[in-house]
């Protein structure tokens, strides 16, 4: 019952900022700042990520194949699981983790300080405010984080399949492209685009009804974070079904 | 136009089982100073944020400007914050803004028609009537606890509002800054002639400065009116919350209320 309280606020919260965004143009300024703040501040925690996971995927890969003489198929394996699937994930996931928890933080720590009741009493509305540059700010940055991390999964895949596993790189290049559709990558677009809806909508409703005080907080930061990977990885499995089941 | 700029009538509030305010009507008179005064829990605060419109009566009305802040449409709500500003506890500054810039916010959203250059001007104007010339560029959170005080009172009357509200301003505060954030509120008092309402615990500060006092206890309006009234009443809850030591003016005059041993 508490889950679907929870989920009838986070529809009112949406719908709300929803009522507010079609009359008001976005904060001036503040949504190229904080595309800025998400992309290059998430860029260097997503390379790493992604490059060890598309290594580690060329590895189990290659030990899943080669027993039975199919290590030719690591780069299948490779577009598969890391294009459709994991870096989309990963992005979302990294994105969660830096700029949803800042989102929910920041947003908490003005609660408790009584910033929000004062942009209210200063006549400015807060969904307005909070909500709106940073929406339209993960919106433009995260389908560029998303190919990415597509890029550098492939290309750490690659590095680790032709210099440490002793592969072809033109077999391993000719199979991902095989395997791989401009579908896939649009596909990856899109899900970014639903990713970064919700865990902004997820983080900012945390932090905006968050309880107040240090505890509060640290909840409100944690919530954001797992609502939002539980919710992304729920959805992406939603749409691997539709399109590939 | 003598109309009060706030009315409270029958208003009752109650979270859960905890009831906060019972009954509580009065009226703020325009271009004076209105304390809300009484012990901690007695729901000082929760009547402020009932006249901001940042919480809602269980029944009864809050008006401010003859807008009911609980029915209005939110634009009309709005439409009468910004003829108000207000002062919160710790100031509620956004920390990542300048002091200059904080002060400026308020201007900068509902003033769109000023130049930068205007707007700064405003800004010091403002800044040398708290007594902080020359911080504009200083972060916000390297300033003081008094000081943050004064950038909050300064972003409040920034745009020139014609009911300024203040949330314990005192609070937090050593007994000389507090005494300076009274004698800055009683010189802006004589300085804007507009009406303020001030919630607060210190006594001897909210006497000097206010001309209409209002007392909450437990929920419930025990006294209200002029201030000579209020502190002379036989009102048992008001002695004993006010001190039965306090040394006070001369009724009508305009002389300072004191402790004993000041």
């Amino acid at each position: 019952m508490s889950a679907l309280a929870w989920l009838g606020g986070l529809a009112y919260f949406t719908l709300h900022w929803a009522r507010v965004a079609v009359r008001c143009r976005p904060p001036p300024g503040q949504t190229f700042a904080e595309a800025y703040k998400i992309g290059v501040q998430s860029l260097p925690v997503l390379l790493t990520i992604s490059a060890f996971v598309g290594s580690n995927l060329a590895l189990q890969g290659y030990n899943a194949f080669a027993p039975l003489g199919g290590q030719r198929l690591v780069g299948m394996f490779v577009a598969l699981a890391g294009v459709r699937e994991l870096a989309p994930l990963i992005a979302a996931a990294m994105i969660a983790a830096k700029a949803g928890t800042e989102m929910a933080s920041q947003i908490a720590v003005m609660r408790t300080r009584e910033q929000i009741d004062a942009l209210e009493v200063m006549a400015v509305n807060p969904f307005w405010w909070l909500v709106t540059p940073r929406l339209y700010g993960i919106l433009l940055v995260m389908p560029a984080l998303t190919l990415i991390a597509v890029f550098t999964t492939l290309l750490a895949a690659y590095c680790a399949s032709v210099f440490q596993l002793g592969l072809s790189g033109a077999t391993f290049l000719e199979f991902v492209t095989q395997s791989t559709e401009m579908r896939d990558l649009a596909t990856g677009e899109v899900k970014a685009l639903v990713f970064a809806t919700i865990i902004c909508f997820v983080s900012c409703y945390c932090g905006f009804y968050s309880e107040k005080g240090p505890e509060g907080v640290g909840k409100a930061t944690n919530q954001a974070v797992v609502v939002s990977c539980v919710a992304c990885v729920t959805f992406n499995y939603l749409v691997s079904q539709v399109l590939y089941g | 136009m003598d109309e009060a700029p706030v009315r409270i009538v029958n208003v009752h509030k109650r979270f859960g089982s905890l009831v906060v305010l019972d009954g509580v009507s009065f009226d703020i008179p325009r271009g004076q100073t209105t304390a809300i005064i009484g012990p901690s829990g007695t729901g000082k605060s929760v009547m402020l944020k009932h006249i901001v419109g940042l919480i809602r009566p269980d029944q009864g009305e809050v008006c401010v400007f003859g807008t009911d802040m609980a029915r209005a449409p939110e634009r009309e709500v709005y439409a009468v914050r910004r003829r108000l500003g207000m002062l919160f506890q710790d100031g509620a500054l956004f920390d990542s803004l300048s002091t200059g810039d904080n002060i400026a916010f308020p201007l900068k959203q509902h003033h769109p028609d000023l130049t930068a250059r205007q707007r700064r001007e405003r800004v010091d104007e403002v800044l040398e009537m708290v007594e902080l010339p020359g911080l504009y560029d200083r972060p916000t959170p390297a300033l003081s606890g008094g000081q943050r005080k004064r950038v909050g009172l300064a972003r409040a009357i920034v745009t020139r509002p014609e009911l300024v509200l203040f949330d314990e301003p005192n609070s937090g505060l050593d007994p000389m800054t507090s005494d300076a954030i009274d004698a800055l509120i009683g010189h802006l008092k004589e300085t804007l002639h507009v009406t303020f309402v001030v919630i607060t615990h210190d006594i001897v500060g909210t006497i000097n400065v206010a001309d209409h006092i209002a007392m909450l206890y437990q929920g419930k309006l025990v006294a209200w009116g002029p201030r000579d009234d209020v502190v002379r009443s036989e009102h048992e809850i008001v002695r004993r919350f006010l001190g039965r030591n306090l040394v006070l003016p001369e009724p009508g005059t305009a002389g300072h209320a004191r402790l004993p041993s000041m």
